[in-house]
């Protein structure tokens, strides 16, 4: 019974460990998918995208940290994938636009 | 001991899909969909399935899930799970009622194995075969409500669903927590972690082997071929309900493993 209960003891600090970790140190690096938003500048298509206009910044390549959480969010609506080198790339032409979405029907 | 539970899981029902809030970023071990605009968690299920689709593995779904399991096991799948209650519900309804073979216990295995992990690792999120495409709780929570609201743009998909979801149904009515027992690849998860949970029901020396508790246990597959109940035989099965607890004629079960 009591190595059951170390055991059980063992397991329960694995899963917490794992929650805390992946819920608030682990990150993933994603980059923009700049070829869409190319594509859609070049048909004459304009994005909004946040932050973007308002600053009046240059459009430029950049990547972000994501943590799991943030992760799970913008997974939800299908908005990152594997570009062919492995990297994690947003399937929205800017990355940006993958934040603080709601998410959508599967 | 069954109003108490039923009233806890109308409540845990309500509070998992309360619209106010939405923390996507927890994961809490029921099977309810997050693609739902008014769930309040993620579906552990939904975040293996999309993050194997990325080649990479959820820590806080996978924790959760362990954490969840250490803690009451599949008693979440018996007290928490608003699908299971759904399933309850539907059981009521008058209908030919039948038993199944021991063995599709293990098919929910492999609907893990291979629904959840194996399709969108080697193929995509984006197949027809992945299980959230096909789960009947995206089909009531998300897939259904957004079609009538937005409209859909593939229909045949949204009928192979809606079949699924039918013939779900009908099993469940025919037989009680059917998709909990063969289907439910959360439950496949959770029941790894049963035997361990903190909250498990066991049997003491006053037991007389009336074998009552076997017959009416819901995830018993064949009733009344076993001495006692399935949280005995098939710890792995048992979620929690203490129906057994209730009609013990000698109160010989208790809750806490």
């Amino acid at each position: 019974m009591m190595i059951r209960k170390a055991f059980w003891a063992v397991l329960l600090v694995l899963s917490v460990a794992m929650i805390v970790y992946g819920g608030f140190f682990r990150k993933f690096l994603v980059y923009d998918n700049l070829e869409k938003f190319d594509q859609l500048k070049n048909v004459g298509i304009k994005i909004k995208i946040p932050g973007y206009q308002q600053e009046g910044k240059e459009f430029k390549a950049q990547s972000e940290w994501f943590s799991e959480p943030e992760m799970v969010n913008a997974m939800t609506f299908v908005g990152i994938r594997r570009y062919k080198d492995g990297r994690l790339i947003s399937n929205y032409p800017d990355l940006r636009m993958l934040r603080g979405r709601r998410p959508c029907p599967s | 001991m069954e109003k108490l539970r039923l009233k806890v899981q109308i409540l845990s029902a309500v509070l998992l899909n309360l619209g106010i809030y939405q923390w996507h970023g927890i994961c809490f071990p029921v099977l309810n969909c997050y693609s739902c605009p008014i769930s309040v968690f993620s579906c552990p299920i939904g975040i293996i399935g999309q993050f194997t689709g990325l080649g990479l593995i959820s820590l806080t779904a996978v924790g959760g899930i362990a954490l969840g399991g250490l803690i009451a096991g599949r008693f979440l799948c018996g007290w928490v799970c608003p699908f299971g209650l759904v399933q309850e519900l539907l059981y009521k309804i008058p209908y030919v009622k039948f038993s199944i073979p021991r063995w599709t216990r293990f098919v929910k295995y492999g609907v893990f194995a291979g629904l959840v992990v194996a399709v969108p690792y080697f193929f995509s999120t984006e197949s027809p075969l992945y299980f959230c495409r096909l789960c009947p709780v995206a089909t009531i929570e998300s897939a259904v409500p957004w079609a009538l609201w937005q409209g859909t743009t593939n229909a045949v998909h949204l009928a192979l669903r809606l079949g699924i979801l039918l013939a779900i149904v009908v099993m469940v009515m025919g037989h009680r927590r059917f998709f909990c027992k063969v289907i439910c690849p959360l439950g496949a998860c959770l029941s790894v972690f049963n035997r361990l949970a903190a909250i498990f029901p066991g049997r003491d020396s006053s037991c007389i082997e009336c074998t009552i508790c076997n017959q009416v246990c819901p995830m018993e597959s064949s009733p009344g071929k076993r001495s006692s109940g399935v949280f005995e035989h098939t710890p792995e099965e048992c979620i929690g309900c203490l129906e057994c607890q209730k009609k013990c004629p000698t109160k010989a079960i208790r809750i806490w493993g």
